[in-house]
């Protein structure tokens, strides 16, 4: 009985010690690996799908009563969202002809500017599996990895061409995308019909700011419209960001609004990267 | 039936966690949080053989799908080492299942995640979730009092 009692508590300390053991080393994996982390990436990479699997199993009656829920909600504003599409689809379509004309005097332009714009050979239609927006980031991960040809670095936009994200990391059958409101998100952005480029930062939660002008006497206003810009060479240039809501804030999608997204492969990948 | 039942006694803190985890939800379960609550009770309160590797990593898990470093991995390691080497704060025989314990576990966390990102819908997240972890731990806790009956 004594020898049970001081075995238990032998291994007690022993599992204790590997445990005090291991944060130092995690806190020092933490300052060398930044800001790749490639082991813990590694890991995951092999855990979260196997686990995912196995609550996928677990949960399914919880899941499929809450897909149910979500059909009936979705039927029932059937008749409001058709309604209002027809609106959209009018407004729309009075649009067309001028839209036509602005897209073949851009095309005019550009030729004659010599500009050469980035544009995707292939998009990839994702799903989103998880909003993961918690703390001061702003994640989700979508169904597509490496197998479909996705790699790091990829943009992601929604299907009415918003930027929604880039990749951060990627598995075989999964990607990390941080959205826009992250608080590492630091792009540059340029405004629309000017040459006045900034850089965008998410807000963590609530939406991105953007700041850095190159015209220090330049004052944002509600309405701007907001891209990408290719300054830092990240992202390819040209992508539609949002719409400035006062001096600073910027109106960016947010995931949770969305259910699928796309992820678009560029013919100049390296050089952007 | 009865060896069916039993099994699934002995599975119920896997089960738990798991659930949990997979059944993230945008506001009320971001990145699968509520898991930290069956982790940290059946590791500290009710300890059960062979659950602290699957802590660490639903921890870790946890940590991949916030983008958080190994956040939650480096604290879960901390408490796990300090309520294996003294005998003072015994989790084991602590109130109400220790929801003060686990409320300053996950409070030293989002304590620590406010200052790192110091904004007020920060801010105002981490209170809600503090907050919503807090309450949700008493009922989650109680399932496994109810199926040992």
């Amino acid at each position: 009985m004594i020898k049970d009692k001081s075995s238990y508590k032998m291994n007690r300390i022993i599992k204790s010690a590997i445990a005090a053991a291991a944060v130092p080393v995690i806190i020092i994996y933490i300052m060398v690996a930044k800001p790749d982390y490639t082991v813990t990436n590694a890991l995951a990479h092999v855990f979260l799908p196997i686990a995912h699997g196995v609550g996928s199993v677990i949960t399914w009656p919880v899941r499929a009563i809450g897909q149910g829920a979500n059909w009936v909600r979705e039927m029932s504003n059937l008749r409001s969202e058709n309604k209002r599409l027809r609106n959209r689809l009018d407004e729309a379509l009075s649009n067309q002809n001028e839209c036509e004309i602005a897209i073949s005097e851009n095309k005019k332009m550009e030729q004659e500017l010599d500009i050469k714009r980035a544009s995707p050979f292939k998009t990839v239609i994702a799903d989103i599996q998880f909003d993961d927006s918690v703390f001061y980031h702003n994640a989700f991960l979508i169904n597509r990895g490496t197998k479909d040809g996705l790699t790091k670095g990829m943009v992601v936009v929604s299907f009415d061409n918003r930027l929604v994200g880039t990749i951060t990391d990627c598995g075989s059958r999964f990607c990390r995308v941080r959205a826009l409101m992250d608080a590492n998100t630091k792009i540059a952005v340029r405004i629309t019909g000017s040459d006045i480029s900034g850089f965008l930062q998410g807000n963590g939660k609530s939406g991105a700011s953007v700041g850095f002008f190159n015209d220090a006497q330049f004052i944002g206003r509600a309405g701007l419209k907001v891209i990408t810009s290719n300054i830092s060479g990240v992202l390819p240039s040209g992508i539609y960001v949002g719409e400035m809501k006062d001096e600073k804030n910027v109106d960016v999608i947010k995931p949770n609004n969305l259910s699928r997204v796309m992820v678009l492969q560029f013919d100049n990948q390296g050089s952007y990267k | 039936m009865y060896q069916f039942t039993l099994i699934l006694k002995q599975l119920l803190p896997f089960i738990m966690t798991l659930f949990l985890w997979r059944l993230s939800v945008y506001f009320w379960n971001p990145a699968g949080i509520l898991a930290l609550i069956p982790i940290f009770y059946y590791t500290f309160v009710r300890p059960i053989h062979g659950f602290a590797f699957f802590g660490i990593l639903f921890c870790f898990l946890i940590d991949y799908r916030c983008e958080l470093p190994l956040f939650w991995t480096c604290l879960y390691c901390i408490l796990y080492a300090i309520t294996g080497f003294q005998n003072y704060l015994d989790i084991q025989h602590a109130d109400n299942n220790a929801l003060y314990v686990f409320m300053s576990f996950i409070g030293i966390g989002f304590l620590l995640l406010i200052f790192s990102g110091l904004t007020w819908a920060n801010l105002i997240n981490n209170l809600w979730l503090f907050t919503w972890l807090s309450i949700l731990y008493t009922p989650i806790t109680s399932i496994d009092n109810w199926a040992k009956q």
